[in-house]
This record gives structure tokens, sequence and C-alpha cells, in this order.
């Protein structure tokens, strides 16, 4: 779709994009592993927050450094960095979500030069009230420490015309996600896949200014649908791979709704920028659907997920889950069992990056569908 | 009016011919082999041949399996798992689980009381306990494919094979051989490393079995061997085994083809 090009030619080069940036800004590029890295804080430090997202080349070097069951986004991420295709990169922050994210930090810091090195060390209960004193105490540090990196302070009116810029991103990206919700055919798959890729790299300004405008035109193209395939809600890890979305879509059916790290969760909930900024920040870490290496309630996620299935009036989930997710590993099996007594049915899909949509895939998720 | 099911899979193409009456008419069974092409277009000429119509009395074509959509003049492509569940029905009515082992995946399908498709779980990591691992197998142990059936007929010992990896499992085999044990207990402890995985992939898609009808198609089902070892696994008495349960993938197709007809 026309409106969708600049995302789809971000989200195909990234690192073309990143480059271009810096020579056109002089600004400096840092590189995060998940989103629990503090947009607003990275944007107030005039920096462009850069989320690496696996490989698309084979895994050769990383294999010497990891277990062959390590999940391909850790394994992927420092496959590119031990091949220097992170030379544009002036720092990295690692947050601790998954232990395999904790431990490739470590990895990363002994064998790989791309500038300065930050760990965040998140809770990871985040019901308590000692979690949301302790988040605060450390996105405050956080944000001390990155200036001394970068020589400069992050002021508190940076960071709050930082945070009003996330919080109108994340609110028009919603607004898309909504509509896609109401008017499944307004958009495809892969175009807001690239969309919300594209959010993840781009210079927040840029990006602010192309979503606002985007979702208008949709908004005013598509006000009513005519769509009555099947609809689908994806949920699950991270998924960098928008074939997959090709191949629901072939079958006549569109994806509604998500629950992804890399889709609608990376945007979900709005700072409410009220007194501590910082207490501000970590308040909607808190109050967002959490990643399932964190813990936010014992049944939560899947009462999320089951609103979700509702409210967007799915007839089914597939689950995109990234091989050897231990996090999402524990989490299905209790979501499932939510899925079933709700009588949603859903189906689990196991990947890995560098597998192209294969045939079985095609048949498992054709199959599903026709079985709705 | 007449309606034909092409099943085009990783070891066979399989076409079956139905009138409107749900009678089947014709059927053939190829090696799909490198040229898929071929086979289609020779399963294709046999049910006409033995059926003695014409191209022009096919009202609907539908495709199924791996290369469904390497068939040109189909009206529709839909996959194994739901033809197969389709053609279950028609072979043997009340199926509720249907295990189908065929050239390179096993699935097991649980069947609502409506004859619709209600879950499903495939074997989605690698040839395990398939027709090409059987193959490998039957290589190992030096026999005819199509002997390995009744090889274990006798087995005394309780040995499993530990590795269900087709190419571990051949030198596993071959080791085996080497200490001398006997082909029938390798044989009867290969089958119950299949039974043991199709059992998990049974109870993946349904916990409780008990009482519901269960069937097997797919090529798999005419090796006896493998049949006994999984009525043993699942407790059963009965697994209902179709005629010829290596066309009930495109028996299902022709079925659908026929009511889209309608």
């Amino acid at each position: 779709m026309e409106q969708f090009k600049r995302f789809h030619e971000v989200a195909a080069d990234p690192a073309t994009y990143a480059r271009q940036w810096k020579e056109r800004t002089r600004g400096r590029v840092v590189a995060t592993l998940c989103s629990y890295a503090p947009e607003e804080i990275l944007l107030a430090a005039n920096v462009l927050g850069f989320r690496i997202l696996g490989t698309e080349s084979p895994i050769v070097r990383a294999d010497a450094h990891l277990q062959s069951y390590s999940c391909t986004l850790v394994r992927g991420a420092l496959e590119e960095a031990l091949a220097g295709r992170l030379d544009y990169v002036d720092g990295v922050v690692f947050p601790h979500t998954c232990d395999s994210i904790q431990r490739l930090s470590d990895i990363w810091r002994m064998n790989v030069k791309t500038g300065f090195h930050m760990d965040l060390v998140l809770p990871a209960d985040l019901t308590t009230r000692a979690s949301l004193d302790y988040m605060t105490a450390i996105l405050e540090t956080f944000a001390r420490e990155l200036g001394e990196k970068l020589g400069c302070e992050i002021t508190r009116e940076a960071l709050g015309a930082a945070i009003s810029t996330c919080n109108q991103i994340r609110r028009a990206v919603m607004r898309i996600h909504a509509l896609r919700n109401r008017v499944p055919e307004a958009m495809a798959g892969t175009d807001l896949h690239a969309m919300v890729r594209a959010g993840m790299v781009m210079d927040r300004k840029e990006y602010l200014s192309l979503v606002t405008s985007l979702a208008t035109a949709l908004e005013s193209e598509y006000p009513t649908s005519q769509f009555y395939g099947k609809r689908i809600v994806v949920a699950g890890g991270l998924c960098n791979m928008p074939d997959l979305f090709d191949v629901i879509e072939q079958t006549g059916s569109r994806v509604v709704m998500d629950d992804l790290c890399t889709g609608s969760r990376f945007f979900q909930g709005i700072v409410e920028p009220d007194g501590d900024l910082f207490r501000a920040i970590a308040n909607r870490y808190q109050s967002r659907i959490v990643c399932p290496a964190k813990h936010s309630g014992l049944r939560a996620r899947g009462e999320a997920l089951v609103q979700m299935a509702r409210e967007s009036r799915a007839d089914g989930v597939m689950f995109f889950c990234l091989k050897f997710c231990d996090p999402f590993g524990f989490d299905y099996p209790y979501i499932k069992q939510m899925l079933d007594d709700n009588q949603v049915p859903s189906m689990l899909f196991e990947l890995e990056d560098s597998l192209a949509a294969d045939g079985q895939f095609e048949t498992r998720c054709q199959a599903f569908i026709e079985m709705l | 009016m007449y309606f034909l099911g092409i099943d085009i899979g990783s070891l066979s193409c399989d076409a079956v011919l139905i009138d409107e009456s749900k009678n089947v008419v014709a059927s053939s069974v190829v090696p799909t082999g490198v040229r898929n092409l071929e086979a289609i277009a020779r399963v294709t000429k046999d049910v006409l041949e033995q059926s003695g119509i014409s191209e022009q009395d096919i009202a609907s074509t539908i495709s199924t399996g791996y290369g469904r959509t390497r068939v040109a003049n189909r009206d529709g492509a839909v996959t194994e798992i739901t033809c197969h569940a389709k053609g279950i029905q028609e072979a043997v009515p009340g199926t509720r689980i249907l295990i189908d082992i065929g050239g390179q995946d096993s699935k097991a399908i649980h069947i609502g009381e409506n004859g619709n498709v209600m879950d499903f779980a495939m074997n989605d990591k690698c040839a395990a306990g398939t027709g090409r691992f059987l193959e490998a197998m039957a290589r190992a142990l030096e026999v005819d494919i199509l002997d390995l059936g009744e090889l274990d007929r006798g087995a005394q010992s309780d040995l499993v094979l530990s590795s269900m990896c087709t190419v571990f499992a051949e030198s596993e085999v071959v080791s085996l051989i080497a200490n001398g044990t006997e082909q029938r207990e390798i044989a009867r402890g290969m089958n119950r490393a299949i039974a043991s995985r199709t059992f998990s992939l049974v109870k993946r898609v349904a916990r409780e079995i008990d009482g519901l009808t269960i069937s097997m198609s797919g090529g798999v089902a005419l090796n006896s061997g493998v049949v006994r070892a999984l009525r043993e696994s699942l407790k059963t008495d009965t697994i209902h085994i179709p005629e010829r349960p290596d066309t009930i993938g495109a028996l299902g197709a022709a079925l659908i083809a026929r009511e889209r007809n309608a």
C-alpha cells in the first residue's frame, strides 16, 4: 500500500537508514535489545534509539559463543555485532528481560566493540510497590549515566518533551491498530509490520509526523468495513517475518489484532507525565501487557489475551513463538487452556527467524483457518 | 457428473474419482517422484481410463497434499488435514480421532461430532516415524518395506529404539545388528518408538480418548506392526483401518469437490 511505502523502505534496511541519519544529523545511534529500553530517555538524550532484531544473514560467528538452543533473536543480534555490521552504533543498552538477553550482554561486552555498554537491570515482578520504586530509581540512574556517557545532561524539560512525542506516536499507532481491527481490509499485515518495525529505528519526530498523517488518511479512506473473512489474532513473542502475514492473508483471512513485542505491545500504554517523570515512565511499564519474561499477576497475560480475542471478535488465535524462547514456553500452557475454556480456537507455531515460511507452515496455517 | 480428488503427497500421488452418490468409481496411486506434474497427469489419466469417462464429465476437481497448488485445472485447493478428516468420515463413519502417517509427516486429528476438524497436531520437526523413516529402517534391516509389518511377530524383549531421528535411528539399528540382536526384536523396538511418538501427538489434540472411535489413514496404516504397537500404546482394542488408507486424502478432496458443487 502506497501510504506505507516509506515504512517498508526503512524496515527492509534499517542499517542504511541509521547510517544516513547519522550523516545527516551528526547524531549518535544507541542500539537496544528489547522494548523495555526506555524510548523517552533515549529521545531526551537526543540519540536515535535503534532496536536490533536478529539477523537476516546466516548465523556462523555467534555459534562460537552461544549454545544452539538460544533463540535466533539473541544469536542473530550477536552475529550482526561480530560480523561488524553494527559499525554505525555508538552504544548499546541491554534491558534485563529474559536470561538470554542478560547473558548476551556479558558475552557482548567481552567480545564486541559497539561503543558504550549499559545494562538496565529491571525488576521481574511488576505488581509490587517495591518494584515500582526500584524501577523509578534505576530509570533515573540510567538517565544520569547515559547523560555522562554522551556528555550531556538530560533535563526535565527535554524528558517532558520526549514523553510527549512518544505518547503522540503511541496514540497515532494505536489509532491505526484500532482501524485495522474495525476495517481489516484497510491494510495488509506486512504493512502494519513494516510500520511497527520502522517505529523502532526511525527518527521519532519524523516517524510521528508520518504515522499521524497516515492515521488520519486511513481513517477517512476506510470509514466502514466490507470484510467477512476470518479474523485472526496473532500472539506470542517476537516476529520479524512479514511473510507469515501473507500466508495468513492468502487464505482470505486477516490479522485484526496482535499481542506481539514487534506489534501493538511496543506502543501500548501512555506515560502520564505528572510529578516524577521517571515514576511516570515506570508506571507505564507496570500497567501495560507485559512480556512473558515479566510478571504482572498469575493469569494476567491469559486474561488480557482472552479479552483481546473477545474485543476484536477473533475467530482464532495464532501463537508465533520463537524457538527456544523459554519465557514464552512457560506461559503458553495456561494461556492455551484459558483460550480453550473460553472456546477460542488457537494453534502454536514455533519459528526460527532465518527460516522462510515453508510448505509445512503453510499447510498448518491454512488447515487451522479451514478449521475455524 | 463426477468429482475428482488429487492428493499430491511427498511419496505418493493419489487420485480418487467419485460419482454423484459418493461411490468410488476409480482410483490410482503412483510414486510422486521428482516430477510431480507427470505424476498428476498419470493418475488423472488412470482414473479416466478406469472409469471410461472423459475429462469433460468431471464437474469439479479439488487438490490436496504438499503439491496441491501444482494441479493446474483445479477448482480449489484444500489442506490434507481437512481432506483426511472428510475422507475418513465416509470410509469409517463416526471417527473422532484420526491418525494419519504419510510419507514425511504424521498428524493426529480430533474430529467433532459434526465431522468438522476440532484440533490437529503435526510432527513439525522432522520425518521421524513416517514413511521415509520406515524406508530407511527397512534398508538397514535388509527387508522389503512390505514385509516390515510382520517382521516383529514373536518378538519377546522390551527393546525400544531410543532415537527417533531417522539418521540416528539407522545407526542405532546398525549397532543392534552388530550386537547380534534379532531382526524381529529390532522391528518391534522401532514400532514401539513410532507408537510412543504418535501417542504424544494424539494427546496433544485430545486429553481423553476413551470411547472415541480411532481410525488411521496414510500409507503407514498398511504396516501391521506399527498398528499393533499403536493399539498397545493407546490402550485400545480397535484402530479402524479403511480398505484403502493411502487414498483417504484424495477421497476427502473428491467429497469436498462434490459438496462445493452442490
